[in-house]
């Protein structure tokens, strides 16, 4: 892709504005110049023209006739002229004279300007009507009507205009000349936070997220908004790059921990040689390790699973019902604590779940509270169903979680108490799952919890339309 | 020799516990979390620290430098699951001496621990001697003039301790300290009755090597001086 500076185009574009402005003002001056020049012309012919016209004199011949007498005349030479009286006859002309300079006819007593082009050249003419009275006396002499044409070149006009303007069209160069390097030296100045920027935008990397816009960057109102929403975007993608890494290396972790144990134990089991019994016994705990492996495994490839893949439209479960069958299925396991499980809830309706997901959830956080319930303790749980909204609450009675905690415990792998859970067989993935799951359903779940008295974990789900 | 393990995955430790015991008859105290870890390494009791990197409480390398500005030269092995470089290197210059990455073989585990502990006593060969008796920490042997000694776990134990710091008095306080763990019943008594025992067997290869009683101070593992 070719690329188009900013620097230059600015520059092009100021230097080419700058040539528009002095050529329309050469040509403007030149314009003007001429104007001035023409009139001068002009007026120049006329008075020739009127010095002619007191040339023409009496013929001193029986008719009164009157002929040009060019003795006393001083007139430039290239310039041509004739007189001639109203019948036509020519009076006197210059040696030369072209055939485009008599023109018109007389009775205007205005003088009449005009141009022709003869042998190549211009002219620029005059054409005069005068009247010359001789033998004057009382009565008033004889009049005797002339026309005066006055011819002469005007090529020396243009040049002698353009050589009056000369001098502005090089100084409108040479200012050009000036600016444009003024302007090239002044943009390259003023844009290097422009280039700061990208050297510092372009040494950010996965292993480097230093961005530090520099002071000549903030003051430039242009890219201090650039500069600072980079600085922001860049420091949300570190810190969920670095969360990502956290977490596959928390992942990591936990896998070859539990790695660890496998092996440790096999290599314990054969370091010496062992009864029956203690293989037995040593078989029987690398079973509970391989199991807690594989539940880890499942965990993870379920949590993976929510978040990687998206929600299947128009499935839908009640969540009612969920709650039932796991309380169902965990009765067993409340009896053997002794713990007492509190089913309520009124209405019904459907949310946007899965009823495999509805479960897990349910199970999830009954299996929770549960655990965290002494003996003789209870755990309520209420779905209620209203203004489109379905709301499950597990309470309990147990140690509940301290306030430093209560942030992070959707957090994957974190563990409030982490040798108890891993005794529990917990991997700190069954909150995150849970989070996953109302997340994908739109809804939400919090956590209220008091030390000494209790857990309270609440989900909020919208009722699904589609049902 | 003691040694410490701080590990929060409570069977790993029991493994790796079991298989120092086993293999190396070491005494093995566990602490599950940092806190507990941090507080048994300030009785200075231990010849080994084994932590985990990631514990709950208080972190591997927070005790690696609390250990470190007691000026307490312990040596410390730690186990990681992260094998992250920037993290190596940084406990290593807080004060770890080594490092193993999880999941490890346990039979390398061992070697390190002793390796780390022989260095950590002054010594760099297995074989320990001192006069015509040879001490091989590997086999868990005595042998003197290379004829075998026959002794029992704890009467060996006694003995590695002793020959690490020849000529030096040793308290009966301290041998209790450093070869039984907290699970055993501290009676100072049973040191004098494993001493005297090691004492006869020694006495019946004809060594004289001798474990002298210092009155009031301890034991001291004494050579002849033509052999030295």
């Amino acid at each position: 892709m070719k690329q188009s500076s900013l620097t230059r185009q600015l520059i092009g574009g100021v230097l080419l504005a700058e040539l528009i402005c002095a050529a329309l003002f050469s040509f403007v001056a030149v314009g003007h110049e001429m104007h001035g020049r023409r009139r001068a012309f002009d007026v120049m012919l006329r008075g020739r023209a009127d010095s002619l016209l007191g040339a023409v004199q009496d013929a001193e011949d029986p008719e009164d006739n009157v002929v040009v007498d060019p003795t006393e005349l001083v007139l430039p030479k290239p310039d041509v002229y004739a007189v001639l009286n109203p019948a036509g006859r020519v009076l006197g002309q210059s040696q030369v004279a072209p055939p485009g300079l008599i023109r018109g006819s007389g009775g205007s007593n205005k003088p009449t300007y005009y141009s022709f082009k003869a042998n190549g050249t211009w002219y620029g003419a005059i054409r005069l009507d005068g009247v010359r009275v001789i033998d004057r006396d009382d009565k008033g002499g004889l009049r005797r009507p002339v026309t005066v044409f006055y011819a002469s070149p005007t090529s020396d006009l243009w040049h002698e205009a353009v050589e009056a303007v000369r001098f502005y069209v090089a100084a409108g160069a040479l200012l050009l000349a000036i600016t444009g390097i003024a302007l090239v030296w002044f943009l390259r100045r003023r844009l290097s936070p422009l280039q700061e920027l990208a050297a510092i935008a372009g040494r950010v990397s996965v292993h480097s997220w230093e961005f530090v816009p520099p002071g000549s960057v903030l003051r430039t109102a242009e890219l201090a908004p650039i500069a600072l929403s980079i600085e922001e975007l860049l420091k949300g993608l570190r810190q969920s790059f670095e969360r990502q890494r956290q977490l596959t290396g928390d992942a990591a972790h936990e896998l070859k921990t539990s790695i660890a144990v496998l092996k440790s134990s096999l290599q314990l089991l054969a370091m010496n040689p062992r009864t029956t019994e203690q293989y037995a016994n040593g078989l029987e705990s690398l079973l509970m390790d391989t199991e807690r492996m594989e539940d880890l495994a499942n965990r993870m490839l379920t949590l993976a699973r929510l978040e990687e893949a998206p929600m299947e439209q128009g499935e839908t479960s009640e969540l009612q019902s969920a709650v039932r069958i796991v309380a169902e299925r965990l009765l067993p396991l409340a009896e053997l604590k002794q713990v007492r499980l509190d089913v309520s809830g009124e209405g019904s309706g459907k949310v946007a779940m899965q009823a495999d997901d509805a479960e897990v959830l349910c199970s999830n956080l009954i299996m929770n509270a549960l655990q965290h319930s002494p003996p003789q303790g209870c755990v309520t749980i209420t779905v209620d169903s209203r203004d489109a909204v379905t709301e499950l609450r597990i309470m309990d009675s147990g140690e509940g979680i301290p306030e430093a905690a209560l942030p992070h415990v959707f957090d994957r792998f974190y563990r409030v108490d982490r040798s108890r859970s891993r005794n529990s067989g917990g991997a700190g993935l069954g909150l995150s799952i849970c989070k996953a799951i109302v997340d994908r359903s739109n809804g939400t779940v919090r956590i209220q919890s008091t030390v000494g008295i209790g857990t309270q974990v609440i989900v909020t789900l919208p009722q699904s339309k589609t049902a | 020799m003691r040694v410490l393990v701080v590990e929060d995955e409570v069977r790993l430790a029991n493994n790796i516990a079991a298989a120092l015991r086993e293999r190396c008859g070491f005494a093995v105290d566990c602490a599950e979390n940092g806190v507990d870890g941090a507080a048994l390494a300030e009785y200075q009791h231990y010849d080994l620290l084994l932590l985990d990197l990631m514990l709950p409480g208080l972190d591997g390398l927070s005790i690696v430098r609390q250990v470190r500005r007691r000026r307490d030269m312990i040596p410390i092995l730690i186990l990681t699951a992260r094998d992250e470089r920037a993290q190596v290197v940084e406990l290593l210059n807080a004060g770890a001496d080594d490092y193993l990455t999880k999941p490890f073989d346990l039979g390398e585990l061992l070697a390190r621990a002793k390796a780390l502990i022989r260095r950590g006593k002054g010594v760099s060969q297995p074989v320990l001697i001192l006069g015509r008796i040879s001490l091989n920490t590997v086999e868990q042997t005595v042998r003197c003039a290379g004829h075998l000694i026959d002794l029992s776990p704890t009467e060996y134990r006694l003995f590695e301790y002793l020959i690490f710091r020849p000529r030096a008095i040793v308290s009966a306080r301290e041998l209790l300290e450093h070869l039984y763990d907290y699970n055993w019943q501290h009676h100072s008594n049973v040191i004098e009755a494993h001493v005297s025992n090691l004492r006869k067997k020694l006495r019946a290869v004809g060594e004289e090597t001798s474990i002298a009683t210092i009155r009031g101070r301890g034991y001291r593992l004494e050579a002849p001086e033509k052999q030295l």
